[in-house]
């Protein structure tokens, strides 16, 4: 890799010892994949749950964090999706474990560094944003495929490290979607019907995730139809990204590098795959639990909107959450605080349900929380979640929202 | 012998014993990293104790957490002895490189059907190369 006087001179510990471990990790990983040179970074997102840190991962950030201030200056404006704040929840989801107390030592490792901890997962709208074009150093795999595909900012996942180490040198290898050639689409679709809701749109991103299953396909979809909303569009993207690794993608004459078929694939000519109603109905087959009792209804993944609480107040108002159901409805602290001026969650907690903030489901020791409860059958409307919470040995359901809450209602999974 | 020939790929050089299957791999959705074990029940490798094991895998797949759970699986001597896959993504070659775990991919065939479970593997990242010494 070419190193310009600048990032040779971090190699060479010009610049304290943080930059020279970062411009030497990235240095590692840009050979890796044949990067020729760095690219500067204005913003990192950088993923810091407790969960996948680990105790390797804080204590590695309390070593940089304990350096003098000359050794470990930033040269990037970075945010951290920190999660697992909200204590009243967490102590029942998790009896016994202090999370609170664990977590503490990461976020005053990384608020020492200069991090902005600002506890929203996947912040893509909330905090400063790059433009269309801009490099940019991200590590959550949605917001990857959100800034890549839906805003035309250019990316590679920036995992948990490697975000942490762009931060301290301002710049990420270039190679990638960094390059033009790369965000070209390399697979055609085209949905002969219109999804109908977030989670179809979901499952549409779960079936092109598994058909290419390689971080470097970029596929292009062809809809009928309204045009998707952002949310539909995010849905897609981090299911995609769940399930195949992609990071990029075009749905022609609506994201922005996809003008038309000939812009989108470079002018390459690809034929595109039919995906029909009769696929999402496969899917969902594969989930089933109609009938089942129902542990957990875990609404999250990505965090929910304004308008979906308004949702689910109106769906939950005048009725009961079964006792033997729980319902948890993740939000980012901005959005449960709003919610809560205007009443909202109020009446989902007079339901039996939790409006929970800080952290994701999924992201916070999912697998010991049903190990703690014995819960096994789960609904949720993120089918990314579907895919994670499988593995920690749930039984997803799938389902939209007013299924998920008739069904947490009712205490067993509704048709 | 045969010998196999991947990109230049990250960690240091180690032998040891290959378990191997053409499904895809993410540290987060397919193991146990508690127990050591494959975990998701439609994986090939569902039940396997994986640590100290080579694993030959087809394609990193999945989120972020890989970059950061390798490092932790290493110091809790949960981990696989070193990866091959036929296609790494950024993730999981930041997370080896944070680890420090072996890792090489792009080979010239598919990995996953040229080693077997139980192969005895010598590899060399700094090269790129694989040997099978069984």
């Amino acid at each position: 890799m070419k190193l310009n006087d600048l990032e040779q001179s971090m190699l060479e510990g010009a610049h304290g010892r943080a930059a020279q471990w970062a411009i030497d990790y990235q240095r590692s990983v840009g050979t890796f994949f044949d990067a020729r040179d760095f690219v500067p970074v204005r913003v990192i997102h950088m993923s810091t749950d407790r969960e996948t840190m680990g105790d390797a991962g804080v204590a590695f950030l309390e070593e940089l964090a304990a350096l003098p201030l000359e050794e470990r200056r930033p040269r990037a404006f970075a945010t951290a999706d920190f999660r697992g704040f909200d204590e009243e929840t967490f102590r029942f989801l998790l009896p016994g474990r202090d999370l609170v107390a664990q977590s503490a030592e990461a976020v005053d490792a990384l608020g020492k560094l200069g991090v902005v901890t600002s506890h929203a997962y996947v912040n893509d709208h909330s905090v400063t944003a790059p433009a269309f074009g801009e490099a940019c150093g991200y590590s959550g795999t949605p917001s990857v495929v959100y800034m890549n595909g839906i805003v035309g900012a250019r990316c590679n996942f920036e995992a948990g490290p490697s975000s942490l180490a762009a931060f301290f040198t301002g710049r990420v290898p270039r190679y990638g979607f960094h390059l033009d050639g790369a965000r070209h689409a390399t697979h055609a679709f085209r949905l002969d019907f219109t999804p109908a809701t977030v989670v179809d749109w979901g499952v549409v991103g779960a079936l092109i995730g598994r058909r290419l299953n390689s971080y470097w396909s970029v596929p292009a979809i062809e809809i009928v139809g309204d045009r998707p909303t952002v949310l539909e569009l995010n849905h897609m993207a981090l299911s995609m990204a769940s399930y195949g690794s992609i990071a990029m993608f075009h749905v022609i004459g609506v994201t922005p590098e996809a003008p038309d078929w000939e812009t989108a694939c470079g002018g390459k000519t690809l034929t595109p795959e039919t995906l029909s109603q009769s696929d999402l109905d496969k899917f969902y087959d594969e989930w089933g639990g109609a009938g089942e009792k129902l542990d957990v209804v875990a609404l999250a993944t990505p965090q929910l909107d304004m308008p979906e609480i308004v949702q689910i107040a109106e769906l939950l108002d005048g009725s009961t959450v079964h006792p033997d159901t729980t319902l948890l409805v993740y939000t980012p602290i901005e959005i449960k605080e709003a919610c809560a001026r205007i009443g909202l969650n109020g009446v989902i907690e007079r339901a039996g349900g939790r409006v929970v903030h800080g952290h994701d489901f999924f992201a916070t020791f999912a697998k010991e929380i049903r190990e703690a409860h014995g819960w096994e059958r789960l609904m949720t409307h993120s089918v990314k979640a579907v895919n994670i919470c499988e593995g920690y040995g749930y039984k997803p359901t799938p389902a939209a929202i007013p299924r998920c809450i008739e069904s947490a209602i009712a205490g067993k999974v509704l048709p | 012998m045969n010998e196999f020939k991947g990109h230049v790929g990250i960690g240091p050089a180690v032998e040891g014993i290959a378990l191997a299957a053409h499904d895809n791999f993410s540290t987060r959705y397919d193991l146990d990293r508690d127990r050591g074990i494959v975990s998701r029940p439609s994986h090939k490798l569902y039940g396997e104790n994986y640590v100290g094991r080579i694993l030959v895998l087809n394609a990193a797949k999945g989120g972020v957490a890989s970059a950061w759970m390798l490092r932790e699986m290493v110091r809790k001597e949960m981990a696989p002895l070193a990866l091959l896959l036929n296609d790494a993504n950024p993730v999981m070659a930041q997370g080896a490189a944070f680890a420090q775990l072996p890792l090489i991919d792009r080979f010239d065939t598919d990995i996953t059907a040229a080693i077997r479970t139980g192969d005895h593997l010598h590899i060399d990242p700094a090269q790129g190369l694989v040997r099978v010494l069984r």
